[in-house]
């Protein structure tokens, strides 16, 4: 019964997935971009953010039409409130790497030496915070509570690492480029936010699989 | 699987099972009703939610060759005990039926009715008004109090039904799809009556509109049908009670689940 409803449900779930690996496509690629400083990269990261923001509305729009008109309960309408705040950390999680994207092609080609170690923390940032973010892209996949479980774990690696960063970056102070600082401070921060979104995203899993409260808000 | 704890308890249902003749029609229901509450009784059709009501008030001894076991505790006495009169706890429990059924008389006389008949003494008229006012319908009907029920709406009649069910003074009123042969309009009528009447009554209502059982209940008992492979025999058992905001976003049982989603009818 309610066959369509519920096909249009999965389809729904399958586009978030898609969503996911387009965010994630952006994360890697930002990353890249400023670990190699590859203005050309960065300009395709900002490039693919559009159809990032389309796929966002779709979705969004989809779900409406399924709450006004199904009236879904119980495991069908956690999942469409899952789905609704999923894709809400998912296209910020894009812009994210849109803003780290737009950081890079706006820095200077020649990096100061003394920020050589500092870049090499961001850049584990990135990577860190790349795999954070397919980690919930799986279990949201999957369904998986256990991988769900574990995203704050993991996020309580980046958030050290982000705590590292702006402790060398005091450090920094008064030496070489403090624009360039600046950047890479908020590069950090950034990353740092993809990995919040992530560990929102894995609690949504829990919220849809448990029903449990505690994973809301 | 008992409902919440605030609400005095009105009616306990133990080991509840109904027989028609030798088949079995509801099996080992257990429950409790609670007081300024709205309950809904949700399932398949055939499942056994009517017989389940009319538990309640001992309409099920007027079908030939029905049987009850177990017991139904109306404020702590058993309404099967040997020394009850099922006539007087129809008077208690208030039933009101899928078709509105008013008596062929007067809007007036049929609220008088039933008072008449438990020997009411007090003042007629105040009990007319009182009963159609608490009905949502005394503004509708006050200038044409000795017009013939029958020339009502479908709506104005059930909300009718209502004020005779009421005039009696019952504690309970039980409602078999109260609203299915209404149209939307009255049906949020009736709906937002129920709202109005859980103040000062247990109302207890079936029906097959899940929706409206999300929207008005308070708490909502899942009933659904077990089958023997091998007789093909049915019954209905209860599947699931609990808050009706816990049934509806995370049911604890898959069936119910499964119903409430629309997964299978």
């Amino acid at each position: 019964m309610r066959d369509a409803f519920h096909k249009e449900l999965e389809a729904l779930d399958q586009e978030v997935v898609r969503m996911g690996a387009l965010a994630e496509e952006s994360i890697q690629g930002a990353t890249t971009a400023f670990v190699e400083n590859d203005k050309t990269l960065a300009g395709t990261v900002r490039k693919g953010d559009d159809a990032i923001d389309a796929l966002f509305l779709d979705i969004e729009k989809r779900c409406l039409t399924l709450l006004a008109q199904q009236a879904p309960v119980a495991g069908d309408l956690r999942l469409i409130v899952a789905i609704l705040s999923v894709v809400g950390d998912l296209e910020r999680s894009a812009d994210l790497a849109y803003n780290i994207a737009k950081l890079v092609q706006l820095e200077d080609s020649v990096t100061p030496t003394g920020v050589k170690e500092v870049r090499g923390l961001v850049a584990e940032l990135g990577s860190e915070a790349t795999k954070l973010l397919a980690a919930a892209i799986e279990a949201w996949a999957s369904k998986d509570e256990a991988l769900a479980a574990d995203i704050g774990r993991q996020d309580d690696r980046l958030d050290d690492l982000h705590t590292r960063l702006i402790g060398r970056l005091v450090e920094l102070k008064g030496q070489e480029s403090f624009a360039e600082a600046i950047r890479l401070a908020l590069v950090g921060r950034y990353f740092e936010r993809i990995g919040d979104h992530a560990v929102n995203l894995g609690e949504r899993v829990r919220y849809f699989l448990t029903g449990d409260e505690e994973h809301l808000g | 699987m008992v409902g919440g704890s605030s609400g005095k308890l009105v009616f306990t249902v133990n080991n509840l099972s109904v027989h028609y003749g030798r088949n079995l029609a509801l099996k080992d229901v257990n429950m409790e009703i609670r007081s300024q509450r709205i309950t809904a009784i949700i399932g398949p059709s055939g499942c056994g939610k009517s017989t389940l009501i009319r538990c309640l008030n001992r309409m099920n001894e007027l079908i030939p060759g029905a049987r009850v076991s177990g017991e139904v505790l109306y404020h702590g006495e058993d309404i099967y005990g040997p020394s009850v009169d099922p006539v007087v706890v129809r008077r208690h429990i208030g039933m009101v039926f899928q078709r509105p059924n008013p008596f062929p008389k007067s809007i007036y006389e049929n609220i008088v009715f039933g008072a008449k008949i438990n020997g009411y003494k007090g003042d007629m008229d105040e009990l007319v008004e009182r009963s159609l006012r608490r009905a949502a319908l005394w503004d509708e009907v006050k200038g044409k109090l000795k017009k013939s029920a029958l020339d009502l709406s479908g709506g104005q009649q059930q909300r009718l039904c209502i004020a005779r069910a009421i005039a009696v003074e019952p504690d309970v009123i039980v409602m078999d799809e109260p609203a299915s042969a209404l149209d939307p309009i009255a049906t949020t009528r009736i709906e937002d009556l129920m709202q109005e009447l859980k103040r000062d009554y247990s109302i207890v209502i079936v029906t097959h509109n899940m929706q409206q059982a999300a929207r008005v209940s308070d708490e909502t008992a899942f009933l659904y049908t077990e089958v023997d492979e091998k007789t093909s025999d049915r019954w209905g058992i209860l599947v699931e009670f609990g808050d009706t905001s816990q049934i509806f976003t995370r049911p604890r049982d898959k069936r119910t689940e499964d119903y409430v989603s629309g997964r299978f009818g």
